[in-house]
């Protein structure tokens, strides 16, 4: 198994064909594997799904299904809706499972993608941009106004992927974290963005800059 | 190595942040720098770890049941390529994305029922502006109809002026004819009777005789006009009856013009008649 968060940068997932390897889902809970391993298992299953196997898709929809309906609920704030856009990418996961290159980044980060430019799409087809942005983003996701991290009780209920990723947002600034999270779960331009936390753009730009390397560099760091 | 500037549009672009010309400059450095191709990878694997973050309950087991239903709905000859159709949501939650797809197809229906709407007006106009063509073109045969019934009355009341205007010029002329009742002057035949008419406009007349006597065959009857102003009575021409009734129609015109007829006498003359009047009066009338 590979250690490697991130399936295809450093450490490709190699495809042993379907009948030398187990079945993902009779492998240990996902929450239970270590990241990178989880990430290599995801990879087999995406490659199994494009095959057919109806049983390798319950299996990835299991494992992705939480994060990916947290993320189109925070997008578009309707739980029909999130459901709607988790269901519509988990079809286009079962379509296009073959076209998936584990060499480009990770089956969850291609499904989070599928899944988020969905919700976005949504929202601003919905145009209710004004009323999704209110400043409650940081409570609604768990960390108190100022900053701190979330509660020790919420976070024991994430799995290990989950927790790392959490801790390593807590180590951002407010400032990096509040515009990151601005950028991936708004839907907003550039210009949004500045425009909604009042900043210039330059500094915006910069904030999504280094907040984004200082994440990568804490998630490569944990794992 | 790669620069601050060119990090920052690597972060921009893992989070879908660029657009326009810097987008597309940014594409074409990144298809030729594997450096960058590695970085953005990095990335975007780091930015979809935020979907971690997201603490929002368990999506309902409905949804599970959703998905595996529509890919077993296309049963094993269903592969991955194919395009599976998303059945209408049966989730009370999801009822208003639901009328989110549904609204375009409503739209379209609209659109076609407004069509048809209008495609029905546009018939029901045609037919309309038909029916009113057809009752315009009876109108118009109805009123030719009228005119030429119209105009064979105002020939038909023209020629019935015309034919009363003859009447009354007849009837006109009737009253100036000149009529007068001879009666005989014979011992031997005092039943003969003649009556004669004359016209002054035309200068000519009828004599009708009845119950004359028979004449030899050397003889004529003689018919004069007494008018005051010649000095003799004018000649009216002579005549003969039939030898059986003693009648005859004797048209005739008077040898000079008459203004003023006093007189009609008929003589017993020698044959082919005498310029003045030499026989016994036959008939005489005033």
């Amino acid at each position: 198994m590979s250690s490697c968060l991130f399936v295809g940068l450093g450490c490709t997932v190699a495809a042993p064909s379907r009948l030398e390897q187990p079945r993902p889902h009779m492998t240990a809970p996902a929450s239970s594997q270590p990241p990178g391993e989880r990430a290599v298992i995801d990879a087999r299953l995406v490659q199994q799904v494009a095959q057919g196997d109806k049983q390798a898709f319950a299996e990835l929809y299991d494992r992705f299904s939480g994060p990916l309906f947290g993320t189109a609920l925070r997008i578009v704030r309707d739980p029909g809706e999130a459901q709607d856009i988790v269901h519509d990418a988990f079809v286009t996961v079962w379509e296009k499972a073959s076209t998936f290159e584990a060499s480009r980044g990770t089956a969850f980060s291609w499904v989070v993608t599928l899944v988020r430019n969905r919700a976005i799409d949504h929202v601003r087809m919905r145009r209710r941009r004004a009323e999704l942005l209110g400043d409650s983003f940081l409570s609604d996701l768990g960390y108190p106004a100022d900053g701190a991290a979330p509660a020790g009780d919420a976070s024991a209920l994430l799995g290990d992927e989950a927790r790392m990723v959490r801790t390593a947002v807590a180590t951002l600034p407010p400032e990096q974290r509040r515009v990151l999270e601005l950028a991936f779960f708004g839907g907003l331009t550039q210009e949004q963005i500045a425009g909604t936390l009042q900043e210039p753009l330059g500094t915006v730009k910069a904030r999504i800059r280094r907040g984004l390397l200082k994440l990568r560099e804490s998630l490569t760091h944990q794992l | 190595m790669i620069d601050e500037h060119h990090e920052e549009l690597a972060s921009l672009y893992a989070l879908d942040l660029l657009e326009g010309a810097e987008l597309a400059q940014f594409e074409a450095a990144h298809a030729k720098d594997p450096a960058l191709q590695k970085l953005v990878r990095e990335l975007r694997e780091s930015s979809a770890a935020l979907a971690h973050l997201t603490q929002a309950p368990p999506p309902p087991a409905s949804l599970k049941a959703r998905v595996l239903a529509l890919v077993d709905a296309h049963g094993a000859a269903a592969t991955p390529g194919n395009v599976i159709r998303r059945p209408a949501s049966p989730e009370p939650g999801a009822g208003s994305f639901a009328l989110r797809h549904f609204i375009p197809w409503a739209a379209a229906a609209g659109l076609a029922l407004a069509a048809g709407w209008v495609a029905q007006l546009y018939y029901i106009s045609r037919s309309e502006i038909a029916l009113l063509t057809n009752q315009q073109a009876l109108a118009e045969l109805a009123l030719q109809s009228a005119r030429n019934q119209l105009e064979a009355e105002r020939l038909l009341a023209q020629r019935q002026l015309s034919d009363l205007t003859q009447q009354l010029k007849a009837q006109g002329d009737l009253a100036n004819f000149k009529i007068t009742t001879l009666a005989s002057m014979l011992n031997n035949s005092p039943q003969a009777l003649a009556v004669a008419v004359w016209d002054p406009a035309r200068q000519e007349g009828i004599l009708q005789v009845e119950k004359l006597p028979a004449l030899a065959t050397d003889r004529d009857y003689q018919l004069w006009v007494v008018d005051p102003q010649y000095p003799s009575p004018v000649d009216g021409g002579v005549f003969t009856v039939d030898a059986r009734t003693g009648a005859a129609r004797i048209p005739f015109k008077s040898k000079q013009p008459v203004k003023t007829i006093d007189a009609f006498a008929v003589t017993l003359e020698r044959k082919g008649g005498v310029p003045k009047a030499e026989g016994p009066f036959v008939l005489l009338g005033k």
